[in-house]
C-alpha cells in the first residue's frame, strides 16, 4: 500500500516497451534509482490478460502515481462522471495515491454529444475558463474524494480572446480550484519557445515563469525532452533526449523551491532501458547535488 | 444540451475542434496562426488514425490507402467517440462503420473480426473453479476465460486484398486467449459451433449438450454422438480453447 509520501525521487512513465525490460532488471542497481511509476489511466483500466498481469506485478513493487490524458478538465460538455467513477475505483483496487490531470481539453460537444478528439487542446485563458475549470477540478476532487494535480500543458496556438498570462491563468486555476500542481519543466520550456516574440529570450521568459509558480503546490514535476520543428515552435513529443536548457531549467526550480519528486517522460521513440536510465540517474544527481549544496551551507552556518 | 448559454471561450473551443476535425468545412477561429493550427490538425487527425489503424491491417490491405485514408477523415469529421479509453478507439471506429452505406457488409465482418483480437487480448475475466480431473462428459465444460463464440456471414479469416468475399458462406469462429496471453482462431463447422452454443448458454454438462444436439440434428444413435462429441471436446481441451470442466 503506498502513500502519497512514497511518491518521491526520481520517476520513470511506465510504457508497455519498459515493462518487460523493468521486470527482467528487478532489485538490479542499474535501476535503483527509479523509485515511482507514472501511468496514463486511459492505457489500463479495464484491461485484462498480459496487462493486468504486469499492472499487479507494478503494484506489489513501485509507488505509481496517475497520469490522466482524457479527464478534459476544460471541455466543454459535461465532466465525464462515470468514467472518473472508474478512475476512483481503480486508484483504490491498485492502491495508487495520486491522480493528475492537464490543464487542457480533449472532448468538443458534436451534434449534442460529447466526443473526444484524444489529444491536449489549448484552453484560451479568460477569467470566465478560470472560474469554469475550477469548477470542474472541484467536482473532480468532490467525487474521488481527494485533491488532484494539474498540469501546466504545452500548446502551440495562441487564442486571440485569452486575456491573461499563461502563468496568471494557472495561479488563478490553482488558487480557485485549490489543488496541487503537477509541475511539467519541459512544457514551460517548449510554451517559452512558441511564444516568445523576436526580441525575446526563451530561457528568460521560462525562469520567468518558473519564479511565479506557487511553491506549497508541487506534488511533483515531469521533464521530458521534445521535437524542434522550427526555431520558433517545439512539439512536446516525449520522444527524444532532454535538453540542456531544460535541465537548467530544472536546476534552477530545486534552487528555487528545494527538491520535488521529479519524473522522466517517454513516450515515442523509446531507447532500451540502460540507455534511458542515464537520464533518470541524471535527475537523481541534480537531487543529489541540490541536498549537498543545502547540507554544505548549514553546515558552514553552524 | 449544455446547461448554460456558452462562454466566449467555450465557443472558441468548440470553432477550434470543429475546425480540427473537418478544416474543409469548418473555419478556424478568426485571427489564430494558421501554422500553428495546422499542428493542432495534423496531431489529432494522425493520432486518431495510427491508434485505429494498427488494429485493421486486413481492413487497409483490402480497401487500399486512398479509400482507407477517405475512411478515416470522415471518421474523424463525423463521429462522437464516446470513450476516454485509448484502446476502446478501434471499437468506436467499428460503430461509426455499421451505417456507412458506401461499404460492404463483408468488410464490416472483416474489421469487426480484426478488432475481436484485441478485445480477447484485453479481455478481463473471473476465474472459474475447475475440477481436479477434467471430465467433458459428466461435467460442464470450461472455455478458456476469455473467449468469443462468432458467426459471420462471410469467411472473414480469408478475405485478403487477393480475396474480397461476393457471396455469403456462414463462417463460425471460436477465439481465445490461451495461458500464454496468446490469441488463437479455431474455424468450426455448424455443429461444433451449436454444441459450443448449448455449453455455453444454458450451463449443460457435455453429455447434456450432446444428447440436446443428437435431438435438434433428429440422430437417433446417440451413443456415435456423445462418442464424435467427446473427441471434438477433447480436441478443443488439447487446443487450450477449453481448459477444464466443472460440476
Amino acid at each position: 500500500m503506498s502513500s502519497l509520501a512514497d511518491i518521491n525521487g526520481v520517476g520513470l512513465g511506465l510504457k508497455r516497451e519498459l515493462t518487460p525490460q523493468i521486470q527482467k532488471r528487478y532489485l538490479d542497481p542499474s535501476i535503483a534509482n527509479i523509485n515511482f511509476v507514472e501511468i496514463a489511466p486511459e492505457n489500463w483500466i479495464g484491461a485484462g490478460g498480459k496487462a493486468q498481469k504486469d499492472l499487479a506485478w507494478f503494484v506489489e513493487r513501485y509507488p505509481i502515481a496517475c497520469h490522466g490524458l482524457c479527464l478534459s478538465l476544460g471541455g466543454i460538455d459535461p465532466l465525464n462522471t462515470d468514467f472518473l467513477k472508474q478512475v476512483k475505483s481503480f486508484l483504490s483496487a491498485n492502491a495508487i495515491p495520486l491522480y493528475t490531470e492537464h490543464l487542457s481539453y480533449c472532448t468538443d460537444f458534436y451534434h449534442g454529444k460529447s466526443g473526444y478528439l484524444y489529444d491536449l487542446l489549448p484552453i484560451p485563458f479568460t477569467e470566465e475558463a478560470v472560474k469554469y475549470v475550477a469548477g470542474r477540478i472541484r467536482q473532480t476532487q468532490d467525487i474521488l474524494e481527494q485533491k488532484i494535480a494539474i498540469e501546466n500543458a504545452s500548446f502551440y496556438a495562441a487564442a486571440p480572446i485569452s486575456s491573461l498570462s499563461e502563468i496568471d491563468f494557472l495561479n488563478a486555476v490553482l488558487q480557485e480550484a485549490d489543488c496541487w500542481l503537477h509541475l511539467d519543466i519541459n512544457n514551460i520550456y517548449v510554451n517559452s519557445v512558441n511564444f516568445a516574440k523576436p526580441h525575446q529570450n526563451p530561457a528568460k521568459i521560462a525562469s520567468n515563469f518558473l519564479q511565479q509558480i506557487p511553491k506549497e503546490r508541487i506534488v511533483y514535476s515531469h521533464i521530458a525532452g521534445h521535437y524542434q520543428e522550427s526555431a520558433h515552435l517545439l512539439i512536446d513529443t516525449h520522444g527524444k533526449d532532454v535538453i540542456d536548457p531544460v535541465w537548467d531549467l530544472l536546476a534552477e526550480a530545486y534552487q528555487l523551491f528545494g527538491v520535488f519528486p521529479t519524473l522522466l517522460e517517454r513516450d515515442s521513440n523509446i531507447p532500451p532501458l540502460p540507455i534511458l536510465m542515464q537520464e533518470v540517474n541524471k535527475i537523481a544527481t541534480y537531487q543529489a547535488d541540490y541536498t549537498a549544496k543545502v547540507a554544505n551551507k548549514m553546515a558552514a552556518a553552524c | 444540451m449544455l446547461e448554460k448559454p456558452l462562454f466566449d471561450f467555450q465557443l472558441y473551443q468548440a470553432q477550434f475542434s470543429a475546425h480540427i476535425r473537418n478544416p474543409t468545412h469548418n473555419k478556424k477561429p478568426p485571427n489564430v496562426n494558421s501554422n500553428r493550427m495546422a499542428v493542432y490538425k495534423k496531431a489529432v487527425f494522425n493520432n486518431i488514425v495510427e491508434s485505429v489503424s494498427v488494429c485493421f491491417p486486413v481492413c487497409q490491405a483490402v480497401i487500399g490507402k486512398r479509400a482507407w485514408q477517405q475512411l478515416m477523415r470522415e471518421f474523424v469529421a463525423t463521429y462522437a467517440s464516446s470513450s476516454p479509453i485509448f484502446r476502446e478507439i478501434p471499437q468506436q471506429f467499428l460503430l461509426f462503420l455499421q451505417p456507412v452505406a458506401r461499404v460492404p457488409t463483408y468488410f464490416k465482418q472483416l474489421a469487426h473480426y480484426e478488432w475481436v483480437e484485441l478485445a480477447i487480448t484485453l479481455q478481463q475475466t473471473e476465474q472459474v473453479q475447475l475440477s481436479e480431473e477434467m471430465d467433458l462428459l459428466n461435467e460442464k465444460p470450461t472455455f478458456a476465460a476469455a473467449h468469443m463464440l462468432l458467426e459471420y456471414d462471410y469467411p472473414v479469416q480469408q478475405i485478403s486484398a487477393k480475396f474480397k468475399p461476393t457471396q455469403t458462406q456462414e463462417t463460425n469462429l471460436l477465439v481465445f486467449r490461451d495461458a500464454e496471453f496468446q490469441v488463437k482462431f479455431i474455424e468450426l463447422n455448424p455443429i461444433t459451433y451449436r454444441l459450443l452454443q448449448i455449453i455455453k448458454a444454458q450451463d449443460l454438462t457435455g453429455e447434456q449438450a450432446l444428447m440436446q444436439i443428437a435431438h435438434e440434428i433428429q440422430q437417433p444413435d446417440t451413443a456415435a454422438i456423445v462418442e464424435f462429441g467427446l473427441s471434438i471436446l477433447t480436441d478443443l481441451a488439447d487446443k487450450q480453447a477449453i481448459i477444464g470442466s466443472h460440476a
